[in-house]
């Protein structure tokens, strides 16, 4: 963010709480774009092993937990496949909630100063 | 959208904090610095924020993977339990080991995890901190370099206004 120079408009402390909410909500966005894009991969990730798991003809199969693999029935490991893709899907839908209101609110402070500072701020990515 | 407090905190946990400035001029005046010193004073105090930063940045990542690494072990020890077992080890880092009833592991765990998400937070409030601190100074930099291309561009404008009388 940036002032053009030679600018007479006073800054106050206002101002000031309003650049840096601003700031610390495109931070926010930024690490939620981050998050979603793991969130995405995840839920992908649990589609090929349950589509693997389909095709399989294996009574007993290797499940992951943490690092190590335990034997587990089938119908186990079905079942807690469906379930982690439950707890992602919702997981991604609240990530893309916050993500839109945080959108929202970076636009209101856009508003805001781009109407008191016009030129003389910039709000943009680089 | 509430506001916070106008008074400033002065400094958080060894950071200072970014005064803000209300007129130029007086900063300047008070600070008796020149323009010039002035805005290498707040570009070093910049710098200082962005090492101070990256400390932070490094540790919260290193609390994060502790945090993912609590949440695994707890869901195998819990379901080492359901295969049979009355005890667990738990590994204690520094090649120690020690073995532990269920009950007593799953709350030595909890303890461990309970304490590295209080750590967790207060690092994350410390970077907000931080980024606005980081911000304060970049707006105060900014309005100090147009402070001076105005008075330039006045001094110059009187200037050539008494040339022409």
């Amino acid at each position: 963010m940036q002032q053009g120079g030679g600018s007479d408009t006073e800054v106050t402390w206002e101002d000031q709480q309003n650049i840096n909410k601003f700031g610390r909500l495109n931070n926010r966005f930024h690490e939620l774009e981050d998050e979603i894009k793991i969130a995405k991969e995840m839920n992908e990730n649990l589609e090929d092993a349950s589509n693997e798991l389909i095709l399989t003809d294996d009574e007993v199969v290797r499940f992951q937990i943490g690092e190590v693999f335990a034997h587990m029935p089938r119908e186990e490991v079905e079942s807690r496949i469906e379930q982690m893709k439950e707890v992602t899907s919702k997981n991604l839908e609240k990530l893309e909630e916050e993500k839109d209101s945080v959108l929202a609110q970076m636009a209101e402070l856009k508003r805001i100063l781009y109407g008191k500072f016009k030129d003389s701020i910039n709000l943009e990515e680089d | 959208m509430a506001s916070s407090s106008t008074s400033a905190v002065s400094e958080r946990r060894g950071i200072p904090a970014a005064a803000f400035v209300e007129d130029v001029q007086t900063y300047l005046t008070q600070s008796g610095l020149d323009v010039n010193s002035s805005l290498a004073f707040l570009q070093e105090r910049l710098q200082q924020y962005k090492l101070v930063e990256m400390k932070l940045l490094a540790q919260q990542r290193d609390l994060q993977a502790l945090i993912a690494d609590f949440e695994v072990s707890e869901g195998i020890y819990s379901r080492a339990r359901i295969e049979d077992t009355d005890s667990v080890c738990l590994w204690l880092g520094a090649n120690v080991m020690l073995e532990y009833s269920c009950d007593e592991a799953t709350n030595l765990l909890q303890k461990n995890l309970e304490n590295a998400k209080a750590s967790l937070e207060v690092l994350v409030d410390d970077l907000h901190f931080l980024r606005d601190q980081v911000t304060v100074t970049q707006v105060t930099i900014a309005r100090v370099y147009n402070w001076d291309v105005h008075q330039r561009r006045s001094k110059q404008a009187a200037a050539a206004a008494a040339k022409d009388s």
